[in-house]
């Protein structure tokens, strides 16, 4: 039986992975896969503490934010492949048509 | 548990049920109907149906799938809200869009979509059905923002308005994670009875609550969590740049009233602090980055979230009085910001930008309705009797002092003082320089109605604001 | 007769703004219909004001032709108006002075019909601010008459018309926002001690006179303050006075008429309706710094004034000079010094007023207003040299003219409480001698230097209009005195009752005192 501290410390770290990655990566897609980690970190809490109190609500929980996660990765890349068709860069530096 | 599916719970969301059957049937009709403007006319008249399911809920105080949603006056209230706001914006776009050659029917879809996520979100009691409605928002909207697929502008304004709200949406769940952990339940009320039994300083319930509320000042575009709102509301169409300063806005503090009053009220003297903080510098740092703007749509960007930062007293406040002062200031914003944009709006043609506040020169030689018209919306925003914005910011600031935060009351009338600054910089423009060739409005009925319904409001608050303090009053009963 | 006692100060007030709103169907060519329009707007309200001289007890200390509704009654707020002998007559000055405005306006070229619009939505913001007895009402119509003074000076203004506008706006703002926060925590005070939320002046005031409200002397002194400094820059008292030279130089003649004659006004009448009774403690506490700055500007004024070359700015800067007597004359808590504090604010009304618009007479025949432009005016224009003469003498304080009184009895009353402030304010009267009178000679005495004087033509008959009522006032103010005072005596009376000094209050907060 693994502790459940042992999946939070794995979520938080994955957490903090994906959003440092945010941060400071600079490829799109890059970015992308950063925010899924960060979702995914949170379903690894969620399903650590679903386990840890013998309860189906997390998962829940978890199915629903997977397939949130489906849609919004879904349309993400129809922006990304929408801003690609009219400037071909993959880099968010490039992206600065505003400024103040 | 019991029956967990009633057909009474069908009702309840009745209003929000009507919208999604709607926009999906206008889907369908978008590909028999080539006159794209009659679908916005359609949408309008859904909007009206669902409006009317919405008032015979009226007065009905319940919960729905077996405590998922409540249906409550609070709710109906902002339901209200998103409703007018929605009808008011897509008013606005039908001309907006034929001018960038993009109307299409998905838009009005999308709208009504972003539109009964909105309304979910002013009724989730259940951190489930706050993320699933929060999203359903939110992903229609960055779809909006990207709406104009030519314009690179549009599109990097999509891009990064979904980066961010993807990014804030992912701490969000974070915390919601965390609560869920602490309470074993998703539903606010638990949540608040097992962090109440928890110690203040309990290590995991700050954790949950800080990056609760940070992904909360990302939705409201809070300062420092700001950054992504000018540039997403430079470039995305500016009709929905209109219905995202509003409605969006509106929903996210309908549920930051629900999150903050009640699932983590136990921690409140802690969020007090944060709130207030970040309130100072919200309405601080909006009003003066937009001192330097020379563009419209920024201007009014940076002018949207200092009026984050004003709203957010009331929340600082947490007494009856505040929290109606948000949902009376939320409503008034409403009408105003929306006449504002929708002046804006007008000024757009074909191939021109018509964004720069050097293009309102003169309007009211050119012009005189139009420029009274905004020099009202403006007067509003800044917060000048008698019009309604001054009553929106009386109420907030009474509800400061009220609750004695009396260095917040003060910072937040001096900002309105400075928000003067450059409200007038667009009078000036208007009334003090002479026009240009550029300076050129065409209007649409549907855009004349909209300004018309804007200004009457705006006015008849102002003067007159007793029966919707009352309605505001119903939305919130003492001991929210 | 109850009936339009009960309302005449609504008429009143709302005539003009009625006015402007049926102003705003005009078409755009009629321009002369317009400010015809305009003029009979204004003189109609100001005959309705006369009712309320008509029908004044001067016996009675407390506010008459009370009008009380209830507007906002889920927060207390309540349309209050009423008036007493304080606020009578500056009511009065603010309907005269408006058609004489619209008179001026005459030469008015440009966009005449919002130009009149503004004109009369201004008197109805001024003269709601004089007869509001709700400190939520005071408040929106002194906000209220904040946006068209921004486009009388904003629009049709000199050079830096825009700045000068927005210097104003946001000095005013500066100011009154706080008062506005002052205004809120009163109400929530007043309601916590008595349980009775409410707004009205007289509310607060019973509350606070009966022992009810006793604030602490931190909360005392911000709420003070907070009222102070908005009232203190709209008078304005050194040292935020440097909005008003700008304000003045570039707005149009009737802007400046009405800017010296009534809006500024708005800030001492504010001390003696809220300042005094509400915060007797404070009032007496700041009194020495208050008069000290009152003084100073005085001198400051009055010295700056001497060297101006432009007519306007010396105008403007003598006002600075003149109000800070009415300050004076205030803080001496003397019945002397606030019956002359409120006659030198109408007299100060009457003879900048005129003296704008003597300044805006020959602004419209040269388009200068450099006093080295002009000399020997008497020669082409006798009528209108006569005319300055009164008015400047009457601005100096000749005996038998407005001045004199209002200033003799501030010096009277300061001299009583403190003699070397008199004697420095009195140094002030010479120094407005030697400005007043020496722009005078340069101006009109001498021959004619500047070719282009020599085919100016004297006041036309409009211009006879306006002026022959502010001389007329000028000597039965200075003659008739009494007239004027007598009115007040019952509600000076009443008003100096209230800021009695209370000792204890000293003996409490020895660390308050200056």
């Amino acid at each position: 039986m693994v502790p459940t501290h042992y999946y939070l410390i794995l979520g938080a770290a994955l957490f903090t992975i994906g959003v440092i990655g945010v941060l400071t990566r600079r490829n799109i897609m890059i970015i992308l896969m950063s925010i899924e980690l960060m979702m995914n970190a949170v379903n690894i809490n969620l399903m650590a503490f679903s386990d840890r109190l013998q309860q189906v609500t997390g998962q829940v929980f978890a199915i629903f934010v997977i397939t949130v996660a489906a849609a919004e990765a879904a349309v993400g890349l129809g922006i990304v492949i929408a801003m690609f068709k009219n400037k071909e860069t993959m880099n968010i530096n490039e992206i600065d048509l505003m400024k103040w | 548990m019991g029956q967990f599916f009633k057909l009474a719970d069908l009702g309840a969301i009745a209003p929000e049920l009507e919208l999604i059957l709607w926009g999906m049937g206008i889907l369908i009709a978008d590909l028999i109907i080539k006159d794209k403007k009659k679908l916005g006319i359609v949408a309008i008249v859904g909007l009206f149906v669902s409006g009317i399911f919405l008032f015979r809920l009226n007065g009905v105080e319940a919960t729905a799938y077996g405590g998922l949603l409540v249906i409550d006056q609070f709710a109906n209230f902002f339901k209200l809200i998103f409703l007018v706001a929605a009808t008011l914006a897509i008013a606005i776009s039908m001309k907006y869009l034929d001018i960038e050659r993009e109307n299409h029917g998905e838009y009005y879809a999308l709208i009504l979509f972003a539109t009964m996520g909105m309304m979910f979100m002013a009724g989730a009691v259940d951190l489930v059905t706050m993320y699933i409605s929060l999203e359903t928002m939110a992903i229609a909207t960055y779809v909006l923002v990207g709406f104009l697929r030519s314009s690179q502008r549009s599109n990097e304004a999509s891009l990064k308005y979904f980066l961010l709200g993807a990014f804030s949406s992912g701490i969000l769940l974070y915390g919601m994670s965390l609560l869920y952990g602490i309470s074993g339940s998703t539903r606010f009320i638990d949540i608040a009875e097992a962090l109440s039994r928890r110690p203040l300083n309990d290590p995991i319930s700050l954790m949950a609550m800080i990056t609760l509320s940070a992904g909360m000042f990302f939705k409201i575009a809070a300062v420092p969590f700001h950054q992504w709102t000018p540039d997403a509301y430079e470039g995305a169409p500016t009709s929905i740049t209109a219905y995202m300063s509003v409605a969006v806005k509106a929903a996210s503090f309908a549920m930051m009233v629900r999150v903050f009053m009640v699932a983590i009220y136990p921690m409140r003297p802690h969020w007090v602090a944060i709130m207030a903080a970040v309130s100072v510098m919200t309405m601080t740092v909006g009003n003066i980055a937009a001192i330097t703007q020379s563009n419209i749509k920024r201007l009014l960007a940076y002018s949207s979230i200092s009026h984050a930062g004003y709203v957010l007293i009331g929340l600082i406040a947490g007494n009856q009085t505040g929290l109606i002062a948000v949902a009376i200031y939320l409503l008034i914003y409403t009408f105003t910001n929306l006449g504002a944009w929708a002046v804006v709006v007008a000024l757009k043609r074909r191939d021109v930008i018509g964004e720069h506040i050097d293009e309102m020169s003169g309007l009211f030689f050119k012009n005189p309705v139009a420029a009274i018209l905004m020099l009202i919306f403006l007067l509003s925003l800044a917060g000048i009797p008698p019009t309604a914005g001054f009553i929106g910011k009386f109420y907030l600031f009474a509800s400061a002092i009220e609750t004695g935060h009396n260095t917040l009351a003060v910072i937040a009338v001096l900002n309105a003082a400075i928000s003067i600054y450059f409200y007038l910089r667009i009078v000036v423009a208007m009334f003090m320089r002479e026009p240009n060739e550029k300076t050129e409005l065409t209007y649409s009925p549907a855009l004349l109605t909209v300004l018309a319904v804007a200004f009457i409001v705006t006015m008849f608050i102002g003067i007159y604001p007793d029966p919707f303090i009352s309605m505001a009053r119903l939305a919130i009963p003492a001991g929210f | 007769m109850d009936f339009i006692n009960s309302n005449i100060l609504t008429i009143v007030t709302f005539t003009p703004a009625l006015g402007a709103l049926l102003l705003l169907f005009f078409p755009r060519s009629r321009a002369k219909t317009a400010r015809n329009f305009a003029l009979i707007i204004s003189i109609l309200a100001f005959l309705f004001s006369l009712h309320l001289v008509a029908h004044f007890d001067s016996n009675a200390s407390g506010f008459q032709y009370r009008t009380d509704r209830a507007w906002i009654p889920s927060f207390g707020i309540g349309y209050q108006l009423g008036i007493d002998g304080i606020s009578l007559f500056l009511v009065l000055l603010t309907t005269l002075l408006t058609p004489l405005a619209i008179l001026a306006s005459t030469r008015i070229r440009d966009r005449v019909k919002e130009y009149f619009l503004f004109m009369l939505l201004l008197e109805t913001g001024v003269v709601g601010v004089f007869c509001s007895l709700d400190l939520f009402l005071f408040y929106v119509f002194w906000e209220v008459m904040l946006v068209p003074m921004y486009f009388l000076i904003g629009v049709w203004g000199g050079e830096r018309r825009i700045y000068a506008a927005m210097k104003f706006v946001l000095y005013t703002m500066a100011g009154s926002v706080l008062m506005l926060v002052a205004i809120i925590a009163l109400y929530f005070l007043n309601g916590k001690a008595t349980g009775a939320y409410t707004f009205s002046y007289e509310l607060i005031l019973a509350a606070i006179h009966g022992g009810k409200l006793v604030l602490e002397p931190a909360t005392e002194r911000f709420l003070f303050l907070a009222f102070f400094v908005a009232f203190a820059i709209k008078v304005p008292l050194f040292p935020f006075h440097t909005w008003l030279p700008d304000a003045h130089v570039e707005a149009p003649t009737a802007g400046s008429v009405l800017l010296a004659g009534v809006l500024l006004k708005m800030g001492t009448y504010g001390m003696l309706r809220f300042s005094l009774p509400l915060f007797p403690n404070m009032s007496h506490l700041f009194a020495p710094f208050i008069t000290l700055l009152a003084v100073v500007g005085i001198i400051y004024g009055a010295l700056v004034a001497m060297v101006q070359p432009d007519m306007k700015k010396l105008v403007a800067y003598s006002s600075v000079s003149h109000m800070g007597f009415i300050v004076l004359g205030i803080f001496s808590f003397t019945p002397q010094g606030v019956e002359g504090a409120i006659f030198q604010m109408l007299s100060h009304g009457v003879s900048t007023g005129a003296l704008f618009l003597l300044v805006g007479v020959i602004y419209e025949r040269r388009h200068t207003r450099l006093i080295e432009e002009f000399g020997g005016l008497a020669h082409r224009m006798p009528l209108y040299a006569a005319f300055f003469l009164i008015v400047t003498l009457s601005s100096i304080g000749l005996p038998g003219m407005n001045g004199f009184v209002g200033e003799f009895l501030v010096l009277l009353g300061t001299f009583g409480v403190n003699k070397p402030r008199g004697v420095v304010a009195a140094a002030g009267v010479i120094l407005s001698a030697v400005y007043m009178l020496w722009m005078f000679q340069r101006v009109i005495w001498g021959e004619i230097t500047n070719e282009k004087n020599r085919t100016l033509t004297d006041l036309v008959s409009y211009e006879k209009a306006m002026l022959i009522p502010l001389l007329f006032l000028i000597f039965w103010m200075g003659i008739y005195s009494n007239h004027f005072l007598r009115p007040m005596d019952a509600s000076v009376a009443r008003l100096l009752s209230q800021t009695g000094k209370r000792e204890i209050q000293y003996a409490v907060a020895p660390a308050l005192q200056p």
